[in-house]
């Protein structure tokens, strides 16, 4: 992936550019709007991550605003220290189009960056879903894996599906808090742990091989890719 | 507004109360006064009348003083005069009346008569008086015209009453609409203030009366109140940015060093350290979060939702953790419970009710309810079967960083139930810590709206 970084604080912004290097993607930085602006509408990115308070006459919100304002459509992730939930709206309404709140894990950081660039690839409406033997009706409301019918509760549904749309990529327990529960608190019990693990019962049970993996220290992906 | 409306009323009552009586206490002396000396002044005009009409008499007999009253009755012909000469037999001899009425007493004097006259009902004041020879005379003077005035004062002043009533009932729903108007106002803007939209003031029209004066002095307060908040979220936004940074670059700096030092001696202490600043980076983002939810701004995000829902939606979302520890978590609810809130707020309100309750429950069940009271209130309660809480410690659990004997070796920093008292503080309602025997019962309590 092309990505853009605008941030002001050097330290996050080494942290950020390394891992991301690290990680395999293709950097560019920037430490004020002004530039950041000028990189955005020069050159074509997969996705841009915006520090939302930054130095001189035009901060982040600004930015996405003016880049949003001229046509841009390039997915932009929010960082910012204001976690107040008004914020997050804010920046959402500004156009950004994800918000995570500093400090942050690099591994969350990673996972909400190839959320927001595969859901540029797959806007259309699908009625299924599918990944190795597993498949999912969305009209039917209805799960197989290799053709015999799972039987899920409707949250535990919503939870497959969402990881079944991010197939092959790390999801983290706050996507899944804030996508499949839409709460944005952190419970201190490792509630989400147990929801995966009673689903992995339910879809992995009698398979071949396991699709729901846990990542370590960042979450979980549904992939049959060893 | 209930309250006001009758003080309005009772106001206005009162005045009209006190102007009748003030009318009454100038009228009532004035018409005895007036009708007394009235009275004896026609008596006495009567009295001396009559006297000269004697002299008459005296000097030219029965036709002499029968062609006076003859001459004197031309004179004033439509007058309200009576005059009647008569003998003995009370033949009459002159006058204006046809016979001699009955209901002349024998008695010489000055009497008030009601008697018919050629078919005419007449109230008259008499001066019954004898004259030489067995003549008599009557002088006196018809009051109809007198009892007319009298109907005028008296309908003057029903009148006047009238005026008054209407005065009094028409000024004191206008003194009510003026009041009650720029009452509503300022309670109004208040309203809109507790509200969450903390940049209304109360009109204000420079009229320098008590209620402008009064308007103003609420939008100075206003300013000032506003002025303080606003302080308030930029020390706090300014903390946020100000402690995040250098927590987001400790953590940066450790988790950069676990991945280039991956398999390395050591890693695993720093993923500890980042473990820990993770911990403090999540009690310093619950103590903003108080600090925002206490200021009250969250309260322009209220939206009509179904607290049932929400409850049942967070028991579903812990269910499977219940489960897990071997605990039943069940949830009751007699139907839907529509309040204007913040449901993220309640859901993580309940959450962390819920929370508790699976770190203290022992063995048994926990009870998730959403239920309308009798009384009207909304209540939505958990209750587990663990060690409960002693009645000393029910107050401070709910103090920032306290943390009971009971919570000592559990994880968590003790906001947990600060978090939930505020949240319902927020929505007007209250957290209440009751026993069950064996077991705590927390319950959230709201007004239905």
């Amino acid at each position: 992936m092309k990505i853009l970084l605008v941030e002001d604080n050097e330290r996050v912004a080494h942290f950020v550019k390394n891992g991301l290097l690290e990680a395999g993607h293709a950097v560019e930085y920037a430490a004020s709007g002004r530039d950041g602006m000028n990189l955005a509408t020069a050159h074509t990115y997969d996705v841009i991550i915006m520090d939302r308070m930054l130095p001189g006459d035009i901060d982040g919100l600004g930015v996405i605003e003016a880049l949003r304002g001229a046509g841009n459509k390039v997915p932009i992730l929010i960082l910012s220290a204001l976690s107040d939930v008004n914020e997050r709206i804010r920046g959402l309404r500004s156009g950004g189009d994800d918000y995570l709140v500093k400090p942050f894990a690099f591994g969350e950081l990673l996972a909400r960056l190839d959320a927001l660039a595969r859901r540029v690839q797959d806007t259309h409406a699908e009625t299924t879903l599918s990944m190795a033997d597993l498949s999912m009706d969305l009209l039917a409301r209805k799960v197989t894996r290799a053709g015999k019918t799972v039987p899920l509760q409707p949250r535990e549904f919503k939870l497959l599906e969402y990881l079944m749309r991010h197939t092959n990529q790390v999801v983290t327990r706050t996507m899944l808090l804030e996508n499949v529960w839409e709460y944005h608190f952190d419970p201190q019990t490792n509630v989400i742990d147990v929801h995966i693990s009673k689903l992995r019962q339910k879809i992995d049970a009698g398979g071949a091989r396991p699709l729901l993996r846990t990542i370590r220290s960042v979450g979980y992906m549904l992939t049959a890719d060893d | 507004m209930t309250r006001l409306r009758f003080s309005a009323f009772n106001l206005a009552l009162a005045y009209i109360a006190l102007s009748i009586v003030v009318l009454a206490a100038f009228a009532t002396p004035l018409w005895y006064t007036w009708r007394e000396n009235f009275e004896e002044r026609r008596a006495f005009l009567l009295g001396e009348e009559a006297r000269s009409f004697t002299e008459v008499f005296e000097k030219s007999g029965p036709a002499g003083l029968a062609r006076v009253i003859d001459a004197r009755l031309a004179g004033a012909r439509g007058s309200d005069d009576i005059i009647l000469l008569a003998n003995h037999q009370h033949v009459p001899l002159s006058g204006n009346l046809a016979a001699w009425p009955p209901e002349v007493p024998q008695a010489v004097g000055t009497f008030a008569l009601n008697f018919r006259d050629r078919g005419r009902a007449l109230n008259v004041l008499l001066v019954h008086t004898y004259l030489p020879d067995g003549y008599e005379l009557l002088t006196g003077r018809e009051s109809s015209r007198f009892r007319s005035l009298e109907t005028l004062f008296w309908s003057g002043l029903a009148g006047a009453a009238g005026f008054v009533l209407l005065l009094g009932i028409g000024g004191g729903f206008l003194i009510r609409r003026l009041l009650l108007s720029e009452v509503q106002e300022i309670s109004q803007t208040a309203g809109e203030i507790v509200n969450g939209n903390l940049s209304r003031r109360v009109p204000t029209q420079n009229r320098g009366d008590e209620l402008d004066v009064l308007a103003q002095t609420v939008n100075r307060m206003l300013d000032q109140i506003e002025h303080l908040i606003h302080g308030v979220r930029n020390v706090s936004n300014a903390i946020a940015h100000d402690l995040r940074t250098p927590l987001a670059e400790l953590r940066s700096r450790l988790e950069e060093f676990v991945v280039t030092h991956r398999s390395s001696e050591g890693s695993a202490e720093i993923e500890t350290a980042v473990a820990d600043t993770d911990r403090v980076i999540g009690m310093f983002d619950a103590l903003l979060r108080l600090a925002e939810i206490d200021s009250g701004a969250r309260r322009s995000g209220f939206v009509q939702a179904d607290l049932a829902k929400v409850a049942s939606e967070v028991a579903d979302f812990y269910q499977p953790a219940a489960e897990l520890k071997g605990l039943t978590l069940c949830f009751d609810t007699s139907g839907a419970l529509t309040v204007a809130c913040d449901p993220l707020l309640l859901s993580q309100a309940i959450a962390n009710l819920i929370d508790n309750a699976l770190k203290y429950a022992q063995n048994g069940k926990i009870r998730v309810a959403a239920t309308r009271r009798p009384d009207d209130m909304v209540e939505i309660s958990v209750t587990d079967d663990g060690p409960g809480i002693s009645d000393r410690d029910k107050p401070k659990v709910v103090e920032r960083f306290y943390r009971g004997d009971a919570s000592r070796g559990t994880p968590g920093v003790g906001l947990g139930l600060a978090l939930v008292a505020t949240v319902a503080k927020l929505h007007g309602g209250t957290l209440e810590l009751a026993d069950n025997h064996p077991g705590l019962r927390a319950s959230l309590l709201f007004a239905a709206t």
